[in-house]
């Protein structure tokens, strides 16, 4: 890059610079082969001299934590973080002027033009194709080109409403486009907040900067999904359609949805009727009219497209043909995200356009053709070999200087087995920009991705992008897989810089709805379930520690004749039935301490610890964006300990008992977190319901399998009973040493007062259903309410007299009626709540002789009755 | 194989009824059956009834992307099995052959050297590359290559490749699924009809010859003297092989034979998933079990037309 010299102060007068050096023969953004600073860049570089080095730095720190606090991240697979990596900006922007801007926008709109006539060809006509002007190969043998889209004239208007374009630096100075985005591109949302963020750390700097807002361009978007509604004479019921939180830019994609007022959907919240789409919410189905999907094409509809994916919404594409939904960006379009496509568009161009491309690919050869695989061969150093239709979890793009000849040689050889799978692109040497790295500020090569959104006839690109930067000097790969940091790109706006509000008055989105009907269904149910499992561990745990604390107390089964009753107890809570018998063999406590441990750590039994550890963090993870950063912290410990247990070589009974412990004490801080943080909106209640329905079993089923039997020695079984229950303390208080089943029968079974009764859960449970959403107002009771009511009601009217008075044969007929009855109307309130809220949750599985993966597909939760 | 001279043209009445049963509840199930016969270069189709219970909330039939007929449609009441039944009613005509002699060298056949700017090429073009279930190893290219001399006549060996894989193969059923990939049939040698047709374009493509996949069904002679079993019919898959100047040409490579009078064509594609008969996406379910019942039963031939007037 060359600027006029002249223009260039003498004295560039930037201490902050003086430093900085770009490397000698790379071009570079800021200063010019002369090291003299770019004039655009002087009104920046007075203004952030002004500010000074250290003040500098210092609002940067500050900057840098408001980012990590916000929660920006970018989710890097197989990162020992996980899901966790904090998002990477630096505080010194790309400069870029207007007029040169200009240039890059036509281009990119151009291309936009161009990229979706290609879609709209190869999705109808195929004229290119009898053509010649495209080999058939990138049609036929481009798995982007999904057949089930194919129009005829079912086919949308336009196919591409969102364009990318990754863009470098090309030899001439102008910019090159390095790989083209078209199926769902990403970073739009992290350009949004690079720009918040900065703009908010140095405003003066970038007031007097002068920088073009990019507000606009998201004008524009929410402009055209108005547009593309299907129904015109409604407001457009928009979602954005995301992966989940396992997808690496899960972060903007709930960003996104609260700057544009979308509603964040995953697949499964989604439901076809009729060939029209709903959202699934508590308040019943909610038609959808627009879907901005960040789900690559493929994987929308298990139905007509991959059966083996779980992210997607059976039916959508016959909803799409049928007209009622639009979605952005089309179905399909997925198919000129390739490079192969790359060298065909000056042709192209003026095929469809009837004008030449104004913004050229990187150099670029599809080894398809025959002759360029000659040349492959021979100039390997100085290319980059690319896969012609690049899918996530492919190999690397490989850089042909790195390799030795031996790699060389192979690399050929795998080219020309299967040449149309390849494409050769020129390497590029990046120019670089000022990056600061903590101590200074040091050159790094870049790329920008800047964006295009559909406007009326035409397109509207976005002022600016997101610039990203790698710190590898001599291979950069500028990904942000690969650690790459990124930068906001300013446009620096000749004129005074008008402000654009994104939501006019008459645009603002009222949400109307009552008591939050329009949770998705699917949060519900996870939320329901994270209740339920937590509980469920939770019991578990009291009981497991009752078994080994008396195993470690060093008694003989003599001392501790409650032993068989809290095996027994165990098995029945975790459902175990035959599967596993705990035997005192001749009173062996060793014995039983084997095989308690084996099954503590035991992660395939389903209704054990370590599998509703792990359904409890499946579905918290699946509510990620829902879940508070301290109620996260805890809900990572119990992970921690979940992992611990299940790596654990040689656990010993304290050690075992030491991590019940743990897990006893983090579950209480996670009840702390729901009763004193937590607002008592649905999302309370339907963790809550989960928790007291589990509760209010568990706690029926514990009494059933200890006292519906008298035990030899019941003294001692009640005992154990009230410790594993916590309420031992309350119990001596109140009747002193004399140890009864009455007693004990009152404090767990009908006490209201004492929140592990069963009465206590039931009474919640009744509090919290009548506080659901209905359809349409009732004058009777809901279902769940009858059955709630009823059970209460038997409890509140129980005679425990009556109840703990054993017959001749040592056995509490009354108790063990009163008790099976609870056991199975617990059951029903759980079934009429999925049936009535939840029921649209369910996970869906591909059918016919393509679906024998169905295992794979049941990802939310497992859905076992108790 | 009936021993009688093959008939001119036979008219079959086709019935198949497909059953899940669900051991949870379904709420809503989404569904696409490619069981309407479509026309073909040697078959007209006349008709086809559907006969669904419980009664599908919608039911529309469209057109796909390679001219096979689609019937979508879903239940969105809870249930807890469903049945299909397609009647169908076909007449397949013999074809006039070319001697398989005298069809081109193969090697003009090949997809680099047709011309996308003829329709009949351009289609053929369609069926050259790999696709979710024909992918090929360099072993088997090789295997294929033996019946593909330099110059031999396209179809005497595309023939001669039908016939090899009928014998090098066992006809086994239960030790593939269609998940079972053509390298693993190649390895073990057995398979059942889908495998057999995968297996034979991927051979066909590897050496860049287009040829598609056939889904129908095959009416299979009882002993004579015996009644025809009512259900002892089965969906049938075969290979259908691209020949410039006659348009695509069948092969059975599981029966060892071109395709007469006796296969019924329902649908075509790349591989079985474009032509699945019946497909879907349920919500709840649990586990199920599949019942698939198929009669083929010629209802007149045309040399029976002719005695009648006679």
């Amino acid at each position: 890059m060359s600027t006029p010299a002249s223009n260039a102060p003498p004295d560039a007068p930037l201490s902050t610079w003086a430093h900085y050096a770009p490397l000698p023969g790379v071009p570079d953004e800021l200063l010019d082969a002369d090291g003299r600073l770019t004039p655009h860049a002087q009104r920046f570089a007075r203004a952030a001299t002004q500010l000074g080095r250290e003040e500098l730095g210092r609002r940067w720190d500050r900057a840098q934590r408001e980012l990590r606090e916000n929660g920006v991240t970018y989710n890097v697979y197989d990162d020992s973080r996980g899901t966790d990596r904090p998002w990477q900006l630096d505080p010194i922007p790309l400069l870029i002027t207007a007029a040169q801007w200009r240039e890059v926008e036509r281009g990119l709109v151009q291309r936009a033009q161009l990229l979706d006539r290609v879609l709209a060809d190869i999705y109808g006509p195929q004229e290119l194709l009898r053509e010649g002007l495209l080999p058939p190969a990138l049609v036929f043998g481009n798995p982007g080109f999904l057949r089930p889209c194919h129009g005829g004239e079912h086919g949308p208007q336009r196919y591409l409403h969102l364009y990318a374009g990754d863009l470098v630096r090309g030899p001439g100075g102008g910019f090159q486009v390095l790989g083209d985005r078209t199926q769902a591109p990403s970073g739009m949302g992290y350009a949004l907040e690079n720009r918040i963020v900065l703009s908010r750390a140095f405003p003066t700097i970038y007031r007097d900067t002068r920088v073009e807002r990019l507000a606009p361009f998201f004008r524009a978007l929410l402009d055209t999904i108005s547009a593309i509604s299907p129904r015109q004479q409604e407001r457009p019921h928009t979602v954005l359609l995301t992966p989940g939180p396992y997808n690496e830019t899960y972060f903007e994609h709930a960003y996104l949805a609260r700057y544009l007022g979308l509603t964040l959907v995953e697949g499964g919240d989604l439901t076809v009727r009729g060939r029209v789409v709903y959202l699934k919410t508590l308040g019943g189905l909610q038609r959808v009219d627009v879907i901005l999907r960040r789900v690559d094409d493929g994987y929308c509809d298990p139905l007509s497209l991959r059966s083996d994916s779980a992210l997607g919404v059976a039916g959508l594409v016959s909803a799409v043909r049928a007209g009622n939904v639009a979605l952005l960006n089309a179905l399909g379009s997925g198919a000129v995200e390739c490079p192969a496509l790359m060298p065909f568009l000056p042709a192209l161009s003026k095929r469809l356009l009837g004008e030449p491309l104004q913004l050229p690919s990187v150099p670029t050869h599809y080894c398809g053709d025959p002759q360029a695989v000659e040349r492959v061969g021979d100039e390997l150093q100085r290319l980059v070999i690319k896969r012609a239709y690049p899918r996530s979890g492919q190999p690397e793009p490989i850089v042909g200087a790195s390799l030795d000849n031996a790699q060389r040689d192979a690399l050929i050889a795998r080219i020309r087995a299967e040449p149309e799978r390849f494409v050769a692109q020129e390497r590029v040497l990046l120019s670089t920009a000022p990056s600061w790295t903590g101590e200074g500020v040091e050159p790094r090569p870049l790329s920008i991705r800047s964006y295009v959104v559909s406007h009326g006839e035409g397109y509207r690109a976005m002022a600016g992008g997101l610039a990203r930067v790698s710190h590898d000097m001599e291979f950069p790969r500028i990904s942000m897989q690969h650690g790459a940091g990124s930068k906001d790109t300013w446009v620096l706006a000749d004129a005074p810089v008008r402000h654009v509000s994104l939501l006019g008055s008459g645009q603002a989105r009222l949400q109307l709805s009552r008591a939050g009907g329009d949770l998705p269904s699917r949060v519900a149910d996870n939320l329901f379930w994270l209740g339920r499992y937590l509980e469920r561990v939770e019991g578990t745990a009291r009981l497991l520690r009752g078994l080994f604390g008396r195993l470690t107390d060093e008694v003989s089964a003599d001392d501790a004749p409650e032993l068989p009753a809290l095996c027994h107890a165990l098995a029945i809570h975790t459902e175990l039935d035959a599967r596993i018998e705990f035997k005192l063999d001749g009173g062996d406590p060793e014995q039983l301490e084997r095989e308690l441990i084996a099954f503590t750590c035991d992660g395939a039994l389903p209704h054990a610890l370590l599998s509703s550890m792990a359904g409890a963090y499946r579905a918290a993870f699946g509510v990620r964006e829902r879940i508070s950063g301290d109620t996260w912290r805890v809900l990572g410990q119990l992970r921690s300990e979940q992992q611990a247990i299940a790596g654990s070589q040689r656990l010993t009974a304290s050690d075992a008992l030491d991590a019940l412990n743990r897990i006893v004490l983090t579950l209480a801080a996670f009840s702390g977190l729901q009763m004193e943080s937590l607002s008592r909106t649905l999302t309370y209640r339907f963790v809550d319901m989960g928790r007291r329905l589990e509760r209010a079993t568990n706690t029926a089923r514990l009494l059933w399998s200890t006292l519906a039997g008298v035990q030899p020695d019941e003294g001692s079984v009640l005992i154990a009973v009230l410790e594993v229950l916590d309420n031992a303390i309350t119990y001596r208080r109140r009747y002193q040493g004399v140890i009864q089943a009455a007693p004990v029968l009152d404090l767990l079974l009908i006490d209201e007062a004492n929140p592990r009764s069963v009465a206590f859960q039931l009474a919640m449970l009744h509090d919290h259903v009548q506080q659901l959403p209905r359809g349409k107002e009732r004058p009777f009771r809901s279902r769940e309410e009858q059955i709630l009511l009823r059970a209460l009601t038997s409890v509140r009217l129980a005679d425990i007299e009556a109840l703990s008075e054993p017959d001749k044969d040592g056995s509490r007929p009354r108790l063990d009626a009163h008790l099976q009855e609870l056991m199975e109307a617990l059951p029903d309130v759980s079934d009429v709540l999925t049936q009535g809220y939840l029921a649209h949750a369910i996970p869906q599985h591909s059918l016919g002789p393509r679906g024998q993966s169905d295992a794979g597909l049941r990802l939310p939760i497992p859905k076992e009755e108790l | 194989m009936s021993t009688s001279p093959p008939p001119e043209s036979v008219t079959y009445r086709i019935r198949h009824t497909t059953r899940y049963r669900y051991t949870d509840m379904v709420a809503i199930a989404h569904n696409e059956a490619r069981l309407t016969p479509r026309d073909g270069p040697q078959q007209r189709a006349h008709s086809t009834r559907f006969v669904v219970d419980p009664a599908p909330s919608f039911m529309v039939r469209e057109q796909d992307y390679f001219g096979n007929w689609v019937n979508l449609f879903a239940f969105e009441e809870p249930h807890h099995e469903f049945s299909l039944t397609a009647h169908s009613e076909v007449t397949v005509s013999a074809r006039a052959l070319p001697e398989l002699v005298s069809t081109v060298p193969w090697e003009q056949a090949v997809t680099d050297t047709l011309d996308p700017a003829q329709p009949e090429q351009l289609e053929a073009l369609q069926y050259g590359m790999a696709s979710p279930h024909v992918q090929w190893s360099p072993a088997l290219h090789d295997y294929a290559a033996e019946s593909f001399a330099a110059g031999r006549p396209l179809l005497e060996g595309a023939f001669e490749l039908t016939q090899r894989i009928h014998d090098d193969f066992a006809y086994v059923p239960g030790v593939t699924s269609i998940a079972t990939p053509v390298s693993k049939v190649f390895e073990a040698r057995r398979g059942v009809c889908q495998d057999f047709a995968h297996l034979q374009l991927a051979c066909l493509r590897a050496l860049g010859l287009p040829a598609r996949y056939v889904s129908g069904y095959l009416l299979t002679e009882p002993p004579p003297g015996q009644k025809k079993l009512v259900g002892a019919d089965a969906s049938h898959a075969w290979v259908s092989v691209y020949c410039p100047g006659h348009g695509f040409v069948d092969m059975d490579p599981t029966n060892d034979t071109l395709v007469g009078t006796d296969h019924t064509t329902l649908a075509w594609g790349r591989d079985f998933a474009d032509v699945s008969p019946l497909k879907g996406v349920v919500l709840g379910g649990g586990s199920h079990t599949i019942d698939v019942a198929v009669d083929v039963t010629p209802t007149q031939t045309a040399q029976q037309q002719q005695q009648q007037q006679q």
